[in-house]
């Protein structure tokens, strides 16, 4: 417990993968944040339906391992379905991975991983 | 006496316009749209009008899609525009997409500020606004280069010059940047359509200057409501005002002075119209920002007022004739049309019926 | 031996018995104050399920009407500003810190959001026309977003309470099922063991009793003859038997002073 709890107190910002609507609207909130430098480093990523799942799964594989100033992680329910096997697999507290409906897909309980391990707890 | 010579060369264009205006949805098509359930009835409601553009668009497409694919269709058509416009017509048509290429380069010096791929860019440049030297924009590495080199040759080179230099590209925002530029445009527009020999005195003249007057003045008071709470200092904003249209000058100045919505309403209440506005969104009686937009009882903010006035003068513009004015008036009423439409199939898509009358039909 | 639980390999001795005892008091104490904990645990546990149920539910629809004040924006706006959004985005105003609240010994972090004073990246967007709308679609999303983090805290308390509350009921289960019954059997045991012991020393303190009472009775056969000889003796000698009897007194005490101390050490 201790060492999570250590650990989390430089968890600042929020990051974010979805399509461009709704990252827009979350930067607008403020969320963004682009580091200096010449590769700068931005905590969000647009997809759309050209973009690689490859690409999506790099990204949340630097949101939830490499980067350690991430304290939530929002991602569309729709993007996390395609990597959703990644997503299951990921069960640490830090960063809190949270799916999110998106304009065009509304949302879904029965996907969202969290819910589903709520679900199976209450066994329904 | 105009009408004598002007169809020698500006009658096909007026003739295909006045067609293209006919396919414009009128009241009845939108009362039909807001009855739609899903994207795809809002499809088939506009076949009629969009038929070709809309059929390859896969079964409930997404609203920016249909949006875009509406735009192509507007796109397409003003292209064949201005293939047909000739002489002092097609200097009009050019005008008119000078507005959207200071969209594009204020897009593309953002993107160079950031030292971002240009190819990408390029995609999400409005069409109208696509300019011969503007993919040579890709070129430059760094915003002093995109200034000394490509930005001089585009035609959009007059209003940079005068207002802005290299090291402004780099430390101002670019809403100045795009700002200043078509507050520069703004000007132009209107000195042309006032001094060209084939407009001067000429219907084009009369309601082309209304038209811009009017667009001049909402640019100032929407800049000026935009700009409280924000660093942007008093005498950068007054050198945001276009000097044009019915506030200049004593309104702009009293503007320039404004230090909130009261200070606003004060400057603007010289002029019928807007005082008219602002008493309907409930602002003079210090409603304040607050109550914009959804506040007011029938859902009017002070931007929908303005679009109402700007489809009327449009619409104003097809009682005139021999003037390609109406190119403009038709483009403006199209573009509306555009947003309504993603408006409404926006409102469907979301299940948010109850706002779903919110758009501007002048037809 | 009951069952799989087995028994710890002690001697069976007292001590260990006191031990023995000592550990299952211990055991049960500790069982009872998990078993506590973890039903205070799960109490939260509960809640904060029934919470995020809520709040996902809530999620659904605040985002909703977010992305419905983009479309008012890009109604106003008249174009698209994604792009112009994405680029000027460089300082995260919007921020959260983390704090941790305490709930049965275990430490709970929950996100607290905050907005970052001075950082504005976006003050100038939308100055021409929908501006705004874009002010209202921020403070929308704004809220949206506060609405996610607190859905954030409360999945990440999840997290953590269930992995604990896992923790603490096999610790639970583990007293329950296996230190209390072996710990038991122990006892049980070590309580056997001494009783056997006992047993046997009794039946050896029995044996050498019945023993040591067959050997009285053979002495005091003896000194009953011994008694008889002398009787008759005395009666063909007289004199020698006056002298005779102090001296058979004295031994006769001897021999019952004997028997006392036998029966003291029974």
């Amino acid at each position: 417990m201790a060492a999570s709890a250590a650990s989390s107190k430089d968890r600042q910002f929020l990051a974010v993968i979805g399509d461009e609507d709704s990252v827009t609207g979350l930067l607008l909130a403020g969320i963004g944040h682009v580091s200096d430098g010449p590769d700068a480093d931005k905590n969000f990523l647009v997809v759309d339906s050209t973009t690689e799942t490859s690409k999506i799964e790099e990204h949340f594989q630097k949101f939830t391992q490499d980067r350690k100033d991430i304290a939530v992680l929002l991602i569309n329910q729709h993007i996390a379905e395609r990597i959703r096997h990644r997503v299951d697999a990921f069960t640490d507290p830090f960063p809190a991975i949270l799916e999110i409906p998106s304009k065009d897909h509304p949302y879904d309980p029965e996907k969202d991983s969290v819910l589903k391990r709520v679900r199976r707890l209450f066994g329904e | 006496m105009e009408g004598l010579f002007f169809n020698v060369n500006g009658g096909y264009v007026e003739g295909i316009v006045r067609g293209y205006r006919n396919s414009l949805l009128s009241g009845q098509n939108y009362s039909n749209l807001t009855q739609c359930e899903t994207i795809d009835d809002v499809k088939l409601q506009l076949a009629p009008s969009y038929g070709d553009f809309l059929a390859s668009l896969p079964p409930n497409p997404s609203t920016s899609d249909l949006a875009g694919r509406m735009m192509d269709k507007l796109v397409s058509e003003f292209k064949y525009l201005t293939a047909q416009a000739t002489g002092s017509s097609a200097e009009f048509l050019e005008y008119m997409k000078y507005g959207y290429m200071i969209d594009n380069v204020a897009l593309l010096i953002t993107g160079t500020l950031h030292g971002r791929e240009l190819k990408p860019l390029l995609e999400r440049c409005h069409p109208l606004g696509w300019f011969e030297t503007l993919p040579a924009l890709i070129s430059a590495t760094n915003i002093e280069e995109l200034y000394n080199i490509v930005l001089i040759e585009t035609p959009l080179a007059a209003y940079f010059k005068d207002s802005l230099s290299h090291q402004d590209l780099d430390e101002l925002n670019i809403e100045i940047v795009r700002n200043t530029l078509y507050k520069n445009y703004l000007e132009d527009f209107h000195h042309f359509i006032t001094t060209h020999p084939d407009f001067r005195g000429s219907p084009t003249q009369d309601v082309m200057a209304e038209i811009l007057q009017f667009e001049a003045d909402r640019r100032s008071i929407n800049i000026t409501l935009n700009s409280f709470g924000t660093d942007l200092s008093k005498s950068e904003r007054a050198n945001l005002y276009p000097q044009i249209g019915k506030l200049y000058p004593e309104g702009n100045y009293m503007l320039g002075k404004a230090d909130d919505v009261e200070g606003v309403a004060l400057a603007v209440s010289a002029v019928a119209d807007y005082k008219a506005f602002f008493d309907a969104v409930g602002l003079s009686q210090g409603g304040g920002l607050g109550g914009m937009g959804g506040g007011p009882a029938d859902g009017k903010s002070l931007e929908d007022l303005f679009y109402q006035k700007e489809m009327e003068l449009s619409k104003l513009i097809f009682t005139r004739q021999f003037t390609p004015a109406v190119v403009y008036g038709w483009m403006k009423l199209k573009e509306q049309e555009i947003r309504n439409v993603t408006w409404i199939s926006e409102c469907i898509a979301q299940n948010q019926k109850e706002r779903i009358g919110n758009f501007i039909s002048v037809f | 031996m009951s069952g799989a639980v087995g028994r710890e390999a002690v001697f069976p001795t007292r001590q260990s018995l006191g031990l023995m005892k000592n550990k299952l008091k211990g055991a049960e104490i500790g069982h009872s104050l998990l078993k506590r904990k973890s039903e205070a645990l799960t109490k939260r546990f509960r809640e904060i399920t029934r919470r995020i149920d809520e709040a996902k539910q809530k999620m659904g629809r605040v985002m909703q009407i977010a992305a419905f004040s983009l479309a008012e924006v890009s109604y106003a706006v008249g174009g698209d500003i994604g792009y112009q959004i994405q680029e000027s985005a460089k300082q995260a105003r919007f921020r959260v810190r983390a704090k941790q609240e305490n709930v049965s010994g275990v430490l709970l972090p929950s996100f607290e959001s905050y907005t970052q004073d001075g950082v504005n990246d976006f003050g100038l967007t939308g100055l021409g026309k929908g501006g705004q709308q874009i002010q209202r679609c921020r403070e929308t999303y704004a809220r949206a977003v506060e609405t996610l983090v607190e859905l954030a805290s409360l999945q990440t308390a999840f997290l953590i309470l269930d992995e604990v509350i896992k923790v603490v009921n096999r610790r639970v289960n583990a007293i329950e099922h296996v230190i209390i019954p072996r710990t038991e059997n122990t006892i049980k045991y070590i309580n056997s063991e001494l009783d056997e012991l006992d047993r046997e020393e009794f039946y050896r303190l029995k044996k050498v009793s019945g023993k040591k009472k067959r050997d009285v009775a053979a002495a005091d056969a003896a000194i009953l003859a011994a008694r008889q000889r002398a009787a008759e003796e005395q009666a063909a000698n007289p004199e020698a038997a006056s002298k005779a009897p102090p001296a058979k007194e004295e031994e006769s005490t001897d021999v019952l002073g004997e028997n006392e101390d036998n029966d003291v050490i029974f």
